[in-house]
């Protein structure tokens, strides 16, 4: 029990380092961590700085841990529903199609009218099931390499579509790679409300499904011997995982590789049981963007990168390490 | 594995013929309406006029100053990817092999935006060695991890899909870090686009790309007992380490110097061999011809279509072949999932 207090404590310091030094830095350089506590302080008039603070800094730190929970959290469903090593809302093409239904509801707001949320949410459900039927997951097991390679073509195909719908509307071109990279720097208050609402429900709906999730790491087989249905939980916890990443790029863009590095390593730390490993994965996603956040303050000062590409670069080479080596492939 | 590319089969010399005359057409046809259609749209009269310096009507800049170049661009690309896939596809023997799945084009894009970052005033004629460097690094990196790992199909094309995210990765953090939106927007390019190529692209490219084409063209008989397994072909004579290296290094610079001049046009190298070898057999020496000229078509109608369908904005033809290609991918896949799930 110590050993597991002292990861919940080095997670959590993770966290609270992380979070700071994305309040810290930032585009003005006399805006940092100060103003944080005299905002907490100070209730009468508030100085420029301040606002910057209030308005600029928290509310991007707040989307950032968000998104992170929220990926990861479907990281973790998605590797488990699909039994899949290498499942994620990027290599299956989710994110991207959450991003073409986004764009669709953006550009052409009297055809699509259920709103840019639900349209991600639509489009994300749509693609994880192509990528999962074309992958033969309605016929039985899934092998990696079709799920990924589906993923890949579903992927291409929804990216080539908005940007194909983008060209249509304006030259933007820069501005659709900035946003398809997953940038938060323009966000705000009132773009937390939908996120946190369901990064919210996403972790109390999964941690109530964690047990089945475990039952179905054994096998659809052993999980029907036991007498869950997996089906069930597949559908559930698929809704769960599309809803999670709509969500999220509907706010941030589509950011790779968090809902896969972040299961990954959790898993290493806190083992495989999804009651513990969901909280930890929380955390864990919230660290790694608020990290990404920071340093795409930093590295090229005073311009800013998108985080979401910050994100990539962290989580690319860890995929093709975990292509080179994983085991659980057995290809 | 090479079950689609039924290696071996002879198609009637008639029927080849026809199959040959017919593409030949086809790509001069879709050359003329190229040629014809953009923001100004043009007749065919003017269009024919301008570049045979006939009587007549002309519009001689823009024909031969303007729209000439991205035509001969597309013609040489188009071949040279599709002739990159039809040997990938030989010698890792699988269907879904391409340069884009093994990481090729990224690489050669990574390459491209990495040296403009550090040299952006680096003359043209250096593009294609540079973008041939960064398809090579990546080829060699996914060949040898999946070496490393035991040569599994499998495994290669999983690596490749890694590393090719990994130096996307990299172009996407090159594109946004870029501080002026007047130096970044033209890299938009690097998605696959003929807009603004000029006949300063092509010299730095056609005579490279024709030698590297017909070396590849001389191959075709090693490529053919490639196909057959190690062990035959080096029971009839081949040295099978080196011909794969030859024949995997033009393939690699094949695709890398399109990439370094045209950007990445996803699927060419995918989609060219696989109908090429529906129509005309498996065959190296007929197949390989019959891609190219399907390359050439697909990349032409790509670029054509994406100007015409709604002037004066231009859809990149990356966009477009990857509208198409990405279903036929899947397409394939499906066909293929036996030899996927054994």
């Amino acid at each position: 029990m110590a050993r597991a207090s002292i990861k919940l404590l080095v997670l959590l310091g993770a966290l609270l380092a992380t979070a700071v030094l994305s309040l810290h830095v930032g585009g003005r350089a006399d805006v940092g961590i100060s103003q944080f506590f005299s905002l907490l302080s100070n209730s009468g008039e508030r100085t420029l700085q301040e606002l910057v603070m209030l308005d600029i800094r928290m509310p991007r730190t707040v989307v950032a841990i968000l998104t992170g929970i929220n990926l990861a959290i479907a990281g973790v469903i998605l590797q488990a529903i699909t039994r899949n090593a290498l499942a994620s809302p990027s290599i299956l093409g989710i994110n991207q199609g959450a991003a073409l239904g986004m764009t669709l509801a953006v550009l052409l707001p009297s055809v699509f009218v259920v709103g840019v949320e639900a349209m991600a949410i639509i489009g994300a459900l749509l693609a994880g099931t192509l990528t999962f039927g074309f992958s033969g997951g309605f016929r039985g097991s899934i092998r990696p390499l079709p799920l990924v390679l589906s993923g890949v073509a579903v992927g291409a195909f929804s990216f080539a579509m908005v940007r194909f719908t983008f060209t249509l509307d304006d030259e933007v071109a820069r501005d659709v790679i900035l946003w398809t990279t997953g940038d938060i720097s323009g966000v705000r208050w009132h773009d937390t409300t939908a996120l946190s609402l369901w990064a919210f429900g996403g972790i109390l709906a999964a941690m109530l499904i964690a047990h089945k999730l475990n039952l179905l790491a054994m096998g659809e087989a052993a999980a029907q011997g036991v007498g869950a249905d997996p089906r069930k939980t597949l559908l559930i916890g698929a809704v769960i995982a599309a809803g999670l990443t709509g969500v999220s790029v509907a706010t941030a863009g589509p950011m790779a590789f968090v809902g896969l590095v972040v299961p990954h390593l959790c898993r290493i730390v806190v083992g495989a049981d999804h009651r513990r490993l969901l909280p930890a994965a929380a955390v864990g996603g919230a660290v790694l963007l608020l990290f990404a956040d920071g340093l795409s303050k930093l590295v090229v000062a005073p311009e800013e990168v998108p985080v979401g590409v910050i994100a990539a670069l962290i989580g690319a080479p860890y995929f093709v390490y975990q292509a080179l080596f994983s085991k659980e492939l057995d290809l | 594995m090479s079950s689609v590319v039924s290696r071996g089969t002879r198609a009637p010399s008639l029927r080849l013929a026809i199959i040959f005359t017919t593409l030949v057409i086809a790509v001069a046809m879709s050359s003329l309406w190229g040629l014809s259609v953009g923001a100004f749209p043009l007749s065919f009269q003017v269009v024919i006029n301008s570049l045979l310096d006939l009587d007549g009507p002309q519009q001689t800049y823009m024909v031969m100053v303007s729209r000439l170049p991205r035509l001969v661009l597309a013609l040489l690309c188009g071949a040279a990817l599709a002739i990159s896939g039809v040997i990938i596809q030989g010698i890792v023997r699988n269907p879904l092999a391409s340069p884009k799945i093994i990481g090729i084009n990224s690489g050669a894009a990574f390459a491209v935006c990495l040296l403009l970052a550090l040299l952006p005033q680096v003359a043209l004629v250096h593009m294609p060695l540079i973008a041939a460097l960064g398809g090579a690094l990546a080829a060699f990196l996914v060949l040898v991890g999946a070496q490393f790992r035991g040569v599994s199909p499998l495994r290669l094309a999983l690596v490749g899909v890694a590393v090719g995210m990994l130096f996307d990765s990299g172009v996407d953090f090159y594109l946004v870090a870029n501080h002026s939106p007047e130096q970044a927007a033209p890299m938009v390019w690097l998605t696959g686009s003929l807009w603004a190529r000029s006949w300063e692209h092509v010299d730095a490219v056609w005579a490279l790309l024709c030698v590297l084409i017909i070396v590849g063209y001389g191959l075709t008989h090693q490529l053919d007992l490639i196909g057959l397994g190690d062990d035959m072909a080096t029971s009839l004579g081949q040295r099978v380490a080196l011909t794969r290296l030859l024949l995997l290094g033009i393939a690699t610079l094949l695709a890398s110097i399109s990439v370094g001049v045209v950007g990445v046009l996803g699927f060419v190298g995918l989609m060219a061999p696989h109908m090429a070898a529906q129509l005309v057999g498996g065959r190296a020496r007929v197949q390989l011809p019959c891609a190219a000229l399907l390359g050439m078509l697909l990349v032409i109608l790509a670029d054509a279509v994406g100007r015409a369908i709604a002037p004066p904005i231009e859809v990149s033809a990356g966009v477009l072949t990857a509208l198409f290609g990405a279903p036929f991918f899947v397409l394939l896949m499906l066909k293929n999932r036996g030899d996927l799930q054994q």
